[in-house]
């Protein structure tokens, strides 16, 4: 990467030279070497953590296609399906329940005690699902395998994962358009960390560089991110957990004021000229462990617990 | 070290009564047939209330928790019914009854001055606090005070109905406050 290989030891001093300069004076320099691991460390762990995030799920297969809904419980509550097949949820329980999807894209209505319900899913999809008058009933259904025979094919943002179909539709939905968007939002902040990070410890301007270019664009894609997240709240907020869905908008909408003041800040550093310092970084630490928990709530309303 | 000494006496004080109150909230542990009693209170209450709900709402929304309500605890009601009658039990009042019932009056009372928008906010509210304080109430003095073990499951069985209530209360509520 590098085309002249620095000695350690002068490379060492030099950053710890830059390092008090730009931040601490009165702090030991075997600490500041310390701080440059745990801030690699944990900027990489996050990242990590991120990784993890943004996988859903995958329920155990399953062949029956019989869910029993008894004592408050769909059983079994992850059911795999081929497309083109029917699923009968049969209500033995002794009070009203309603199989509803958490995208909006079906619902059966009251299904009383002794009744049952039928649908076909034609195309492949992991879809969440819950009974509407007890909102802490709630299952998964994964249809697998992809067909082409008539049937709408929907894209949701429930089957973002490896089932959806193949076939490419224009998004539409703010249930498309949230989670396309928050993939560079949660791409780009934390590498921005990383980058100044990585500047610091090889004292590399073109890391800065990067890192700053990152967070504006982290800036001003993230207002999009949290609109897209707005239209999904007003138009399916319903559907959604309330619980979650009230954190996670207040803490979206407090991310978009949070990243703002982020890139300001990296602007001001980049007009001086000057690389970051420790204040700067804790700062943006605290606006990616943000977007950790945010994106885990998001990835919990979506996928389940 | 005259004011030390002041406060520790009263400290001490407090302390005791405290510790009293316990007791007496103790030896006052419902018996079963108390226990099918403070359940049958609590599903009329609830009726009670969603029937008033349907009466004054024109919201969609809130009806339609009010009919789920009635469903619920009708059914509810009948299997606690069903079960009393199997075990022999004949549900009585005690004091924790009457005060539901008393608390119940108030509520209706305060429902019945409230009109449009303030009455459904005024309704979701205290359907979230109500099955919020039933909950808690099962979960701390009627399941461990149930003697018989098919009362003390069919209590345990009722903990998800009333939590999904109170969901759905809650989302009730958070729509209410957002129009």
């Amino acid at each position: 990467m590098s085309r002249h290989q620095q000695h350690p030891h002068k490379y060492r001093s030099r950053s710890e030279a830059v390092f008090r300069e730009l931040t601490f004076s009165h702090v030991a320099p075997p600490l500041l070497h310390g701080c440059k691991i745990i801030l690699a460390a944990v900027a990489v762990a996050v990242l990590c953590a991120l990784g993890l995030g943004a996988q859903g799920a995958k329920p155990a297969s399953g062949t029956n296609h019989t869910v029993v809904i008894k004592q408050m419980h769909f059983d079994p509550s992850q059911q795999t399906v081929q497309a083109g097949e029917t699923v009968e949820w049969k209500n033995e329980d002794i009070f009203s329940h309603t199989v509803t999807a958490d995208d909006g894209s079906f619902d059966s209505g009251l299904i009383d005690p002794g009744h049952s319900w039928q649908r076909t899913f034609k195309s492949a999809q992991t879809l969440a699902y819950h009974c509407r008058p007890h909102p802490n009933m709630r299952a998964t259904l994964m249809v697998q395998g992809a067909t082409e025979q008539g049937g709408q094919t929907k894209t949701t943002g429930t089957d973002a994962g490896s089932t959806a179909t193949l076939k490419w539709s224009p998004p539409r939905r703010p249930q498309e358009f949230h989670p396309i968007l928050v993939n560079f939002t949660a791409a780009l902040l934390p590498l921005s960390l990383l980058s100044d990070i990585l500047g610091r410890i090889f004292r590399r301007q073109s890391f800065h560089h990067a890192a700053w270019w990152m967070v504006m664009y982290a800036a001003l894609i993230t207002p999009l991110t949290a609109a897209a997240g707005w239209w999904w709240r007003l138009t399916a907020g319903s559907a959604l957990p309330a619980k979650l869905i009230t954190v996670h908008q207040w803490l979206g909408t407090a991310a978009v004021l949070l990243f703002a003041a982020l890139a300001i800040w990296r602007w001001c550093i980049h007009k001086r000229d000057t690389s970051p310092g420790l204040a700067y970084l804790t700062f943006a630490l605290i606006a990616v462990l943000a977007l950790v928990y945010q994106g885990s709530l998001g990835g919990r309303m979506v996928f389940g617990q | 070290m005259k004011l030390s000494r002041f406060c520790f006496a009263a400290v001490f004080t407090s302390a005791v009564l405290f510790a009293a109150g316990g007791v007496k909230a103790y030896a006052q542990a419902p018996t079963d047939p108390q226990i099918a009693g403070i359940v049958q209170t609590a599903n009329q209450i609830d009726i009670n209330q969603a029937k008033l709900a349907l009466k004054k709402s024109t919201n969609p929304q809130v009806k339609e928790f009010a009919n789920q309500m009635i469903s619920d605890h009708t059914n509810l009601e009948k299997s606690v019914d069903d079960l009393a009658k199997k075990l022999g039990v004949t549900p009585e009042d005690s004091d924790t009854s009457r005060q539901l019932k008393q608390q119940a009056a108030d509520e209706s009372k305060k429902l019945r001055g409230l009109h449009g928008k303030a009455f459904d906010k005024e309704y979701a509210s205290h359907e979230v606090a109500y099955h919020q304080a039933v909950i808690d109430a099962a979960k701390n003095t009627l399941i461990p005070n149930a003697k018989n073990a098919d009362l003390k499951s069919a209590l345990e069985g009722a903990a998800p109905l009333l939590q999904g209530h109170m969901e759905h209360a809650q989302q009730l509520e958070q729509s209410l406050s957002g129009k």
